[in-house]
Parts: C-alpha cells; sequence; structure tokens
C-alpha cells in the first residue's frame, strides 16, 4: 500500500471511529464497528475484540470448532512466533489474552498498562490477524478440550455439570444445544484444516466489534482499525434460532455417579431478552426471588438461611456468568433466553426435599406474585447495587457493548431511568407472561438416580432431620406441607444416564 | 527501574486522585494512606480517593484457621464468619439484611488462614455514617443462641459439598495434613469434614472464640474511596469507641523441622487427570529478611509459564495440562508447593523428576539477571493492573494489613523485591529444597462411571 492510500485510509477510519463514536450505528454490515470509551488520565487500556460468532454457529458434526478454533489463536502461536516466544513476552508486562466463548458471540480481552502498549498491542493483533496454526499448538489445545469434555467437567465439577446439563435439556435440537467445547465425538474428528477454515470463513470485518477504553492515546484507535480493516470484508449470515421446544411438564435428566451431594439446576426457555420492555419488570421478580449470592433472594432465604439446607440457592432472568466478585460478566448476549434456577449441592438424603420446595416456592411466585414490601425493597436494591456493575475499565466497555447488542445507548443508565416507573403490577404480569411451575427441566447429579426417580414418581413422602433440636414451629410447620407437596413426575419424563455418557455425541445420551 | 518510575508517577491518575498528595516517591502502591489508632487498639487505614463515587469499607480481623489451635477446632475462624452476619438487638438479622439489601451494597465475608476479612462495597459517600453505625453495632453487639448455631452450621457442610467433586481442593486437603505435624495450617480453611460435622454441638466455643478474636487489638479497619477522612474518623471514634480490647494472645504450635521426606497418594473413584504437588516448608511472611521474597522470584523463575519447565512439559512435550506454584504469604512459615496437572498417569513419574532436576538446575547455576528483571517487572504490573477501583485497592491493600497490621508492608515486600540477587536465589534453592524438607502428593483417576 502506498504511502497516499494509507493515510487515506487512515483520514477515512479516524472520520468512522468519530462517527461511531462510543455508539455502534453503522450501514454497512460487512465492515468493522467500534466500540470506544475513552477515559484520559487511566494508565490502563482494555481491549475487547469481539467475534459476532459463537458455539452455535459450530456445524452440525463439528461441535466445540469455534472454541478449538478462537483457543488457537488466544493460546496459540502466530505466523511469526511460537507460543513460547510470545508468552516470554508477554511475561514482563504481565499481559495476558482472554477467550470466552459463548452461544453466538466470543470475546478477546486484555487489559494493559500505558507502559508497555505498543509492545503488547503488536502481539495482541498478529495473534487475531495473522495466527499461525501450527500443528503442536493444535495438538495441544485439542487434547485441553478433549479433556475437559471426558473427564474434567463430568468428574471435578459437579455445579458447572449440572448447568450444562441443563442447558442440553433446554436446547436438545436447537443450535444452542451443545457444550461450547463441542462432544467428544465431534472434538475428537477436528483437524487444523477444519480451524484454517473456520478462521477464513468467520474472521471477517463485519462480524468484528472493536472495543478500546483508558487512556489510550491519540490514534490508537485509527491504527487499531486500520490493521483489522485488513481482513476481508464480510460477515457471517445470522443464524436462524427458532424458540427452543418448552418443556411439557416436570422433564429430568439424571446424571448418575458416585458422590455424597447432590447438584441441581432448574429451567426453562423465556422469550423475553434485555431488550424487551418487559424484561426489567421479569429481572425484579427473579431478583427476588433469586438475586445471586446476596441475602435478597428469597430462595437462599429459605432452604439455607432458615434450614440449612446447602450453600446457596440462586435465580436468574437471563444467563449469567459471574463475572468479578459476584456481579454478572459481560459479553454473554443471546437472542434466545431462559430462566434458571440453581440448587448448590447438598447431601443426597435432602434432594427430594428440596426438588419439592423450589418448585412449591415456583408455584407461590407464579401464583402470588410479589408483595408491595418485596417489590419496593428489591427496587431500591436494584437500584443501588448496580452502580456497582461497571467499576474496572474492562466491565465498563463490556456493558457498553452489552447495552448497545440490545439495542440501548446505555442499559445501566436506563435502569436507573426506568425501574423508579415499574410497578408492582408490571412485575406481577412479568411473572404470569414469563414463569411458570409446571413445565420445567431439571438436572439433577446424584447417586442412586432410580431410587430418586421411584420416589419422584411415587410422591413418597420426604421429611429432612436438623440438627437443632428446636427449629422455630413455622419452618416445622411449612416441612410437613413440602414433604407431601405433590409433583406431577411421569417415569418416561425422567431420563437417567452415568456421568460418563454426557458429552459424546450432540444432545442427551439415548437410554 | 525506570519502569518502576514510570508506574509510580501514572497510577495516582487512575482513580483521579488530586494532585498534591504525598509523594510515595518509588514505591509501588501509590496511594498515599494514613493510619490511625484509637485508644482500644483498634487501628484505621484510610486511603481517600476523589473518584469514582464508591466506597470499600473493610474490616479485617487478624485471626483465621491459623488460630484453630485446639483438636477439633477446624473450620471454626469460617464457621465463626457466618455467625458474624446473625445481628443484634438492636439490628437483628432481617434488619440487617434489609439495610444492606436497600444500600445495595457488595458485601461479604471470607476467611483465609490468617484473617477472616467483612467488606461492604457501596455507593455514596452519604452512607458512609449509616454503614459505620451499622458495621460496628455487629462487631460490639452481635447475638446469636444455640439454636442459630445449629442452622448455621450445616451450611458449612454445604459448603464443603459445594467442592466436593473437585480434586484440587482435595488434594491440598491431603498435602497439608501430611506436611504438618504440629501447626494449625496443617489443615485448610473449610476444615476437617468430621469437625465441620461437629459444629452444631459449639455454641460454647463460638462464645470464647468471638471473646478472643473479636477484638479491636486483633481487628483493622481499611476504608478506600470517595470520603472525607476527618468525617471518617470521627464516626470511627463514635460508634468503634466503647469496644472494648480481648489483650488475648494466641500461641501457635511451632511446627518442628522436618526430617524425612513424606508422600501421600489419593484415589479419585472417576476419570480425572492426574495431579501432583510437590511442596517445601519455606519461610513466613517478611517484609524485611529477603529469604520470602527471594523465594517468592525463585518460584517465578523456575516455573512460571515463561519458565523453561513449563515450556518443556506444557507446551513442547504437553504432558502437562498445566503447570504452576503457589508460596502464599503466612504469618508463619508455610508450603512452597509446585503442582502439576498431568495428562496421563504414566507420565506421573517423569513429571516429578523434571521437577526435582529443575530445583537441581537452581542450586547449581544462578539464574540470569534479565530473566530476575522480566519477573520484578510482572510482579509489578500485576499489582498495577489491580489497583484501578476502590476495591480493588482495598482488595490488594487488606492482604498486607492483615499480615503484618502495616500497609507500608507492600511498598516494603516491593523494595524487597528489588534488591534480590541471583545469588540469594541460588542460596534459597540449597536451602530449603531437599529430600528430607520435601512432601509429594499425587491423585489418579479410576474408572467409576
Amino acid at each position: 500500500m502506498n504511502a497516499l492510500k494509507f493515510s487515506l485510509t487512515i483520514l477515512l477510519l479516524a472520520g468512522l471511529a468519530l462517527a461511531v463514536g462510543s455508539c455502534s450505528k453503522k450501514a454497512d454490515p460487512n465492515t468493522l464497528t467500534s466500540e470506544l470509551l475513552p477515559v484520559p488520565g487511566n494508565p490502563l487500556i482494555s481491549f475487547h475484540i469481539l467475534l459476532k460468532v459463537g458455539s452455535a454457529n459450530d456445524p452440525a458434526g463439528k461441535e466445540g470448532l469455534g472454541q478449538l478454533a478462537l483457543s488457537l489463536m488466544a493460546n496459540g502461536g502466530t505466523q511469526a512466533l511460537t507460543y513460547q516466544e510470545i508468552t516470554k513476552r508477554f511475561y514482563p508486562m504481565a499481559a495476558q489474552v482472554d477467550l470466552a466463548v459463548d452461544k453466538e458471540m466470543s470475546v478477546f480481552s486484555g487489559t494493559i498498562h500505558q507502559d508497555n502498549l505498543d509492545k503488547f498491542y503488536v502481539l495482541f493483533c498478529d495473534m487475531l490477524l495473522t495466527p499461525g496454526f501450527r500443528e503442536e499448538d493444535f495438538n495441544r489445545l485439542k487434547a485441553d478440550q478433549l479433556n475437559f469434555l471426558e473427564k474434567t467437567l463430568v468428574s471435578n465439577m459437579d455445579e458447572q455439570f449440572g448447568k450444562e446439563i441443563l442447558n442440553l435439556a433446554l436446547y436438545e435440537g436447537h443450535p444452542y444445544g451443545h457444550e461450547d467445547a463441542g462432544t467428544i465425538e465431534s472434538v475428537k474428528a477436528l483437524t487444523l484444516d477444519d480451524v484454517k477454515a473456520f478462521y477464513t470463513q468467520n474472521f471477517l470485518q463485519g462480524n468484528l466489534v472493536i472495543g478500546l477504553a483508558g487512556g489510550y492515546p491519540q490514534g490508537l484507535p485509527e491504527r487499531v482499525l486500520a490493521d483489522f480493516a485488513k481482513l476481508p470484508k464480510g460477515h457471517t449470515p445470522a443464524l436462524v434460532l427458532p424458540q427452543p421446544k418448552a418443556p411439557q411438564g416436570l422433564e429430568f435428566v439424571m446424571a448418575e455417579k458416585q458422590t455424597p451431594a447432590t447438584a441441581i439446576s432448574f429451567g426453562f426457555p423465556v422469550a423475553a431478552t434485555r431488550a424487551d420492555d418487559d424484561f426489567l419488570a421479569l429481572w425484579m421478580a427473579v431478583s427476588h426471588f433469586g438475586e445471586h449470592r446476596q441475602h435478597l433472594s428469597l430462595l437462599f432465604q429459605k432452604i439455607r438461611e432458615q434450614r440449612g439446607q446447602n450453600y446457596g440457592d440462586y435465580a436468574y432472568a437471563d444467563h449469567f456468568i459471574q463475572g468479578r466478585d459476584k456481579f454478572p460478566a459481560t459479553n454473554y448476549g443471546r437472542r434466545r433466553q431462559y430462566f434458571s434456577i440453581w440448587i448448590r449441592p447438598l447431601t443426597n438424603a435432602n434432594r427430594h426435599f428440596v426438588i419439592r420446595q423450589t418448585l412449591r416456592e415456583l408455584r407461590q411466585l407464579v401464583e402470588e406474585g410479589i408483595s408491595e414490601e418485596r417489590f419496593k425493597l428489591v427496587q431500591t436494591y436494584l437500584l443501588n447495587y448496580t452502580k456497582l456493575y461497571a467499576q474496572t475499565l474492562s466491565e465498563r466497555l463490556g456493558w457498553q457493548m452489552d447495552s448497545h447488542y440490545y439495542g440501548f445507548q446505555d442499559f445501566l443508565a436506563a435502569v436507573q431511568k426506568r425501574l423508579p416507573k415499574i410497578t408492582r403490577e408490571d412485575v406481577n404480569r412479568a411473572i404470569k407472561k414469563y414463569l411458570n411451575f409446571e413445565n420445567v427441566r431439571i438436572a439433577v447429579i446424584t447417586q442412586d438416580a432410580a431410587a430418586l426417580r421411584d420416589d419422584l414418581v411415587a410422591n413418597t413422602p420426604s421429611p429432612i432431620a436438623y440438627a437443632n433440636p428446636n427449629m422455630p414451629k413455622e419452618v416445622l410447620d411449612e416441612d410437613l406441607v413440602i414433604q407431601v407437596y405433590p409433583l406431577d413426575v411421569r417415569p418416561e419424563k425422567v431420563r437417567i444416564a452415568p456421568a460418563g455418557s454426557f458429552f459424546q455425541k450432540p444432545g442427551l445420551p439415548q437410554q | 527501574m525506570s519502569r518502576f518510575l514510570s508506574l509510580a508517577c501514572v497510577l495516582p491518575f487512575l482513580l483521579a486522585v488530586p494532585l498534591g498528595l504525598r509523594s510515595q516517591g518509588s514505591k509501588v502502591f501509590p496511594y498515599d494512606f494514613k493510619v490511625e489508632v484509637l485508644s482500644n487498639g483498634l487501628k484505621v487505614v484510610c486511603v481517600p480517593l476523589s473518584n469514582p463515587n464508591i466506597i470499600a469499607f473493610y474490616t479485617i480481623v487478624r485471626s483465621g484457621s491459623r488460630n484453630e489451635v485446639e483438636p477439633g477446632k477446624s473450620g471454626f475462624a469460617h464457621f465463626f464468619e457466618h455467625m458474624m452476619f446473625k445481628g443484634t438487638k438492636t439490628m437483628p438479622r432481617p434488619a440487617y439484611d434489609d439495610f444492606l439489601t436497600k444500600l445495595g451494597a457488595g458485601t461479604n465475608g471470607f476467611t483465609s488462614d490468617d484473617h477472616t476479612v467483612y467488606f461492604v462495597v457501596f455507593a455514596g459517600r452519604n452512607n458512609l455514617e449509616e454503614v459505620v453505625k451499622t458495621e460496628a453495632d455487629r462487631f460490639l453487639n452481635l447475638t446469636y443462641d444455640e439454636e442459630m448455631l445449629k442452622t448455621e452450621a450445616p451450611v458449612i457442610e454445604g459448603e464443603y459439598y459445594a467442592s466436593v467433586s473437585n480434586p484440587d481442593r482435595r488434594l491440598a486437603e491431603l498435602l497439608r495434613d501430611t506436611a504438618f505435624e504440629k501447626h494449625s495450617y496443617k489443615h485448610t480453611t473449610l476444615g476437617f469434614l468430621k469437625d465441620i460435622q461437629d459444629m452444631p454441638n459449639q455454641y460454647q466455643y463460638s462464645l470464647l472464640y468471638k471473646q478472643r478474636f473479636y477484638a479491636p487489638d486483633n481487628s483493622i479497619l481499611l476504608v478506600v474511596g470517595d470520603f472525607d477522612q476527618a468525617r471518617l474518623m470521627e464516626l470511627v471514634k463514635k460508634y468503634y469507641g466503647p469496644w472494648q480490647p480481648s489483650n488475648y494472645q494466641l500461641v501457635t504450635p511451632v511446627e518442628p523441622p522436618q526430617k524425612k521426606a513424606k508422600r501421600a497418594h489419593l484415589a479419585w473413584p472417576s476419570k480425572t487427570l492426574a495431579r501432583m504437588s510437590v511442596a517445601f516448608h519455606g519461610p513466613a511472611f517478611s517484609d524485611e529478611k529477603i529469604n520470602k521474597a527471594a523465594l517468592d522470584l525463585l518460584a517465578e523463575v523456575a516455573f512460571s509459564n515463561s519458565s523453561p519447565i513449563y515450556q518443556k512439559l506444557v507446551i513442547e512435550e504437553q504432558k502437562c495440562q498445566n503447570l504452576y506454584t503457589g508460596f502464599p504469604d503466612r504469618r508463619d512459615p508455610s508450603l512452597l508447593t509446585i503442582s502439576a496437572v498431568i495428562k496421563k498417569d504414566e507420565d506421573l513419574p517423569a513429571v516429578e523428576k523434571a521437577v526435582w532436576q529443575e530445583l537441581e538446575n537452581l542450586k547449581a547455576k544462578p539464574v540470569s539477571a534479565e530473566l530476575l528483571s522480566d519477573i520484578k517487572s510482572n510482579l509489578k504490573y500485576s499489582l498495577a493492573n489491580g489497583l484501578d477501583t476502590s476495591d480493588g485497592v482495598a482488595g490488594t491493600l487488606f492482604f498486607f494489613i492483615s499480615l503484618t497490621a502495616d500497609p507500608g508492608s507492600v511498598n516494603n515486600l516491593y523494595d524487597l523485591y528489588d534488591k534480590v540477587t541471583p545469588a540469594d536465589i541460588q542460596d534459597m534453592a540449597r536451602k530449603y529444597f531437599t529430600q528430607a524438607n520435601s512432601t509429594v502428593v499425587t491423585l489418579t483417576g479410576g474408572n467409576a462411571k
């Protein structure tokens, strides 16, 4: 490229950057989008390079391809440098590139001190624009991905295992319906050529959002945009995403394994996303019912605080990944969402009771709605708590990007503006519209699953015992109701499979 | 050194700290802090920042699982952390929950070997008085009965179950139990399962525990963010003034020198990647003596992801999925541990041999000055990257305060790092990495479905 042409490109891109500023409006779907958040004086610079492609884009039979290809970029060499050389150069800067792959988007992120900006950026840019795709990196990361599916997920992390099984159950036959890492069968079959083809087909300008935040120097956005504009123009067509099938009754999936503790996740698809007008009302309802790791959560109060059953019990209005501290992580935008409940592991002896208790609480929420007192409490809580969501540079940039993804200028500002106007009736209307207690998918990791199935089907009474001989009367009275609370569980709606049989192929294991 | 200076010069702008603060010279922690001590012994560390309207209020109780020196009491510091949320007569638990919920605060507690920390991170300096008042109330006037304790105790068992499927947690338990004979670092913060299951019967001990350790002479307040320091101190004196010191002197058992190599194995019932930890008894944290600082750098030199052995075992030969070290800063001598996650069980001996060989190399040959410089740079930038919020600053500083009661320890430690030479590292390798001082634990999977 001659100097004049290069300068013109820079000017054009500078114009684009100025035009988009902190808002990602653009006309041409085949070119880059940028998200800029200048914070003058801040010595750190955060990068979020978001790819509008995720695991839902994996072709049939090649599940896990996106994860593997992007891992090779984040954790592999470039054309010029081996991965060993990159780690050596990153080390004195305390630099790293993080990768998160979700269903519809993936993000590379990194935060660097301005002392090291140039050195870091050159490497980061090369990792994404001229990846090495070496055989040895491919073999290493493919083995890691397989080990995760085959050993770690099913054997070393039951809480996550339960959530992943719920995902399989919620999205059976849907593009979301496989673990982001794929299946054991599909990953084994992946080749380096598959990875290279994935890159060629998907690393296109129109698929990328270039996020930059912090005290970056003048000219950096233009430089980054010019570099990434070397990618071919184009974009991956948006996936057709059907609404997932609603559960018909209570549908259980149980993973059988040797364990003293049972992990349980409940869920069903909901049509609302943050883009919908009544999402905030639904969000308030779910915050009341199960705010993540907060005493506000009704489930937490009833299951943990009153009865000491486990470490925590929470509910979510949309897909939730915990970020820093207990706050939601960003860049997990989805067009299809689900409601879920997470019951942390509890002793196997009390599993039937807690399943009953959770579904009974859900029923009460749906039938009775939220009280005026709790409504006001949640409103005040969310107005204050959400002020803490975006503190670090990376968080601020992530929220800005998510805001635009869901059609907001600033989602957290919209919360401050809209939440005070939401009424209790709005919340109760959203509960009736989106939540239910009869059609729910339930994932259970446990031992002797067949006995649990039989107890559920027969509605066997499930009393529990306490270390405290003087439990409050109101708790014991409620226990008498819970322990015989009838559930309509049909034996054909309970699927049981050995833990090791999950993630072998797409979907749930065949019985 | 120039990079170091650059960090110190730039960071004060991070949170828009006003110019004119006391110069920190070449100190790696760039913010001004002030320490005041009340007449009852309560120390208060203030780090005022003018931006971004968020305050982190930390209470550091210098008591953790290290303080569980009596048989059958493992895990008690952590259990007591749970009891600290049970409320007071003037503010019972529901009212306390209600207060925090309306405040919309990020709040919790956490326990480690040497400390238990409670934090409230909230927006708005107008809320400061209510936070100080409420936090003081629960430390001075905590009230709970035996029944409340019996209901809370099983939650700890639930917390244990939350990680029951995690082999790293179980291997860490085995390592401590094997390596230590006398010291309370023998158990993890959660404690032995048998002690957890006995917690419902420990009401009387819980009262004793509170009396001994939840006192102003064993606690430090750390406040970071957007507040007026004079106003804060006025509030602290008003609400914490009546808190009575305990004057309790903890005596931790002295761990006798290890005289013989130890080894233990854990069989995991289902498929898993193999694990191995090679550990050595090392020194306690010190911001004055070079030993711990030199070993910190040594661990990075030898086993960070830029080290030759990491490159060989993880990237090139791909025998390991991961290789890492841990040498936590502790008030008493703790373990320097080298851990590996190994892809095939049959490679366990080769990986262990490679680790020992690397340790022998450190004894035989001094590390290069260039590599040492890279390590020091990494440590400084790692610290700097975590200082971009009020909570980040508090989350960094509390740890040093818990160790020495002196926030200046953070700067002292990094000054020490700068003084470490290749010869220091070689000396430490020779001193600590002996067979007799070692404990090796391994874990391999089985075939349970």
